[in-house]
């Protein structure tokens, strides 16, 4: 049961943070042999994409947050590796009850869009989602900032 | 009686339902009659002074309708029990005809989905609190209790508006304030008719009372929310939760309308929504594109990368206390970093251009120390699986000092080396 207005906390560490995570996932990448390959362009794009999602998703909080453990998850599945997650109680029970919390007909269309959007949306709450939301949008934002550097650095004009 | 009822409750119903029930003074009292005992068959009417009075009744709950919804929801719950009463009472003498002008009168389901997505909480609230607050269950049991005689095509009817109220209703645990519950169920509706007029009247007193206790008193203690229902609301812990919930999303919104740029003009739930949906999805087409860019540039420059980065986390632990004592130090960046440039070999060189302009300020004098013990390259990739979880002093620290040799002057003097 949600306690009374704990402050929402929508940190996001530093910009280091995410940079060092995602070389060393660039790094692991350019470690694999197939992956210099002149060819097969989109899998390598592909590749950096997921690497930078996953990246981003460990340097934001790794299983602290929902939807990044939902993006490991999701990646993990993908290369048919097994995650462990520490166990969370609370969070299930929760799920239980709150399925039947949420059902708002006028903000559900909308809401709707944003579970889509935001990894691991479609197991929350809306109040929820938000927080999610907003803690996604500033690592996004954090990433986006960090692979813009990167790519200004690399090809300089 | 239904004046008496207004009269009962302290409000003061606006001038214009009054009127509407003095007006057709004749189906009034002919109102209050059927109220009082609507199975008596002896009495019941002829077909023409059945529809005549249906269709009086029909206008007056129009205009009812209207001038409920104008003032605002105040009196929803006095309308809603005379259409209750009206529906029962035309129930009982004539099943077919009344019922199927109450409900193929599209005018009146219309006005009740109106009611139902009349939206406030309030006015759910209110709806409901002329009834016991307890459940969900206990609720829908008084209504149907009130409606004795009521045929399904009634029930059709009225449940609309039942479960309209009851879709703002959560099942949440949440306990209230105030002691009203204790009061309520004693009040719980009598089953005849003559009594619920009555017994709603004295429950809308109660519950005016309770709505002005409950501005007063302390909270408990307790583990659960603590929502105190404002004055003039409702007092269902549904309505309650729901607007507990309501607030919670307003709130969470504020948050995001500050991430999202160019939210400031937007407002409503809606639009601010689908503002932030068009963040994010831009936002992650950015993340797509920007990662195109560095597979087609990546090839050469990645390798330098790693390397450059592993000596780092190389270097961190064991200089970690010098990092720590040494502070931070921003504006000797350039200085040091000339000065090691000329120790330094391309792997560092290579990861300043990688590293982003810098932020955060660096331990330059812990830099010259580390970077002349530069192990070789294959001890370093020994042990990038010994580092793979940092502290965020240590990550801080690692990028800053691969920053303090990328001011952005310098970054073209980098390149060029290579």
């Amino acid at each position: 049961m949600a306690s009374a207005d704990k402050p929402i906390n929508t940190d996001v560490p530093e910009k280091d943070v995410f940079t060092l995570h995602f070389l060393q996932s660039l790094s692991n990448l350019r470690r694999q042999n197939t992956f210099n390959s002149p060819e097969k362009t989109n899998d390598r794009v592909k590749k950096i994409k997921k690497a930078a999602y996953v990246s981003m998703a460990r340097a934001a909080g790794g299983t602290n947050r929902l939807w990044s453990r939902a993006l490991l998850r999701r990646a993990a599945k993908e290369n048919s590796k097994v995650v462990r997650f520490p166990r969370r109680k609370k969070r299930v029970t929760c799920l239980r009850r709150r399925r039947s919390n949420r059902r708002d007909p006028v903000e559900e269309e909308e809401a709707e869009r944003l579970r889509n959007l935001v990894p691991g949306g479609g197991g929350m709450e809306t109040s929820k989602l938000m927080e999610e939301t907003a803690h996604y949008i500033k690592c996004l934002s954090m990433q986006v900032k960090v692979m813009q550097c990167l790519v200004d650095g690399l090809a300089p004009k | 009686m239904d004046n008496e009822l207004f009269m009962n409750t302290q409000l003061h119903p606006p001038p214009e339902i009054a009127a509407h029930f003095e007006q057709p003074s004749s189906s009034s009292t002919m109102l209050n009659w059927s109220l009082m005992d609507p199975n008596l068959t002896q009495h019941s009417p002829t077909q023409d002074y059945f529809s005549w009075r249906k269709s009086t009744e029909l206008q007056q709950k129009q205009s009812i309708f209207d001038s409920a919804l104008s003032c605002g929801g105040g009196d929803g719950f006095i309308i809603r029990e005379l259409i209750g009463k009206l529906g029962n009472s035309s129930a009982t003498p004539n099943r077919t005809t009344p019922l199927t002008e109450f409900s193929g009168d599209p005018g009146f389901a219309e006005r009740a989905a109106r009611f139902s997505c009349f939206g406030s909480r309030s006015f759910n609230g209110r709806t409901n609190s002329s009834l016991p607050v307890n459940n969900n269950g206990k609720i829908v049991n008084s209504v149907k209790l009130t409606r004795v005689s009521s045929t399904p095509a009634l029930n059709g009817l009225v449940s609309p508006m039942v479960p309209a109220g009851e879709i703002s209703r959560k099942r949440k645990h949440l306990t209230k304030v105030k002691s009203k519950e204790t009061p309520l169920p004693t009040v719980s509706p009598a089953p005849s008719f003559s009594k619920t007029a009555e017994g709603k009247g004295g429950k809308r007193r109660r519950q005016d009372e309770e709505k002005e206790d409950n501005t007063k008193g302390p909270e408990p203690p307790k583990d659960y929310i603590h929502v105190r229902a404002r004055r003039g609301q409702a007092t269902d812990s549904h309505s309650l939760a729901e607007r507990v919930r309501r607030e919670k999303i307003g709130e969470r919104m504020k948050l995001l309308e500050d991430l999202v740029p160019g939210c400031n003009k937007v407002t409503g739930k809606a639009l601010m929504l689908d503002e932030i949906i068009n963040y994010v999805q831009s936002l992650q087409r950015q993340v797509e594109f920007l990662s195109m860019k560095l597979s087609s540039v990546n090839d050469t420059r990645l390798d330098f990368n790693v390397d450059a980065l592993v000596s780092k986390d190389v270097m961190i632990p064991s200089s970690s206390n010098r990092l720590h004592e040494a502070g931070l130090q921003a504006e000797s960046l350039s200085h040091h970093s000339y000065n090691n440039n000329s120790q330094l070999h391309t792997n560092v060189s290579s990861s300043n251009m990688m590293l982003p302009s810098p932020v955060n300020s660096v331990e330059t004098s812990t830099l010259a120390s580390s970077f002349t013990h530069l192990p070789t390259l294959t001890q370093f990739t020994d042990s990038i699986s010994q580092y793979q979880i940092f502290s965020q002093e240590d990550l801080q620290s690692i990028v800053g000092m691969g920053v303090a040799h990328n001011p952005n002057h310098e970054s073209q003097n980098m390149k060029i080396e290579l």
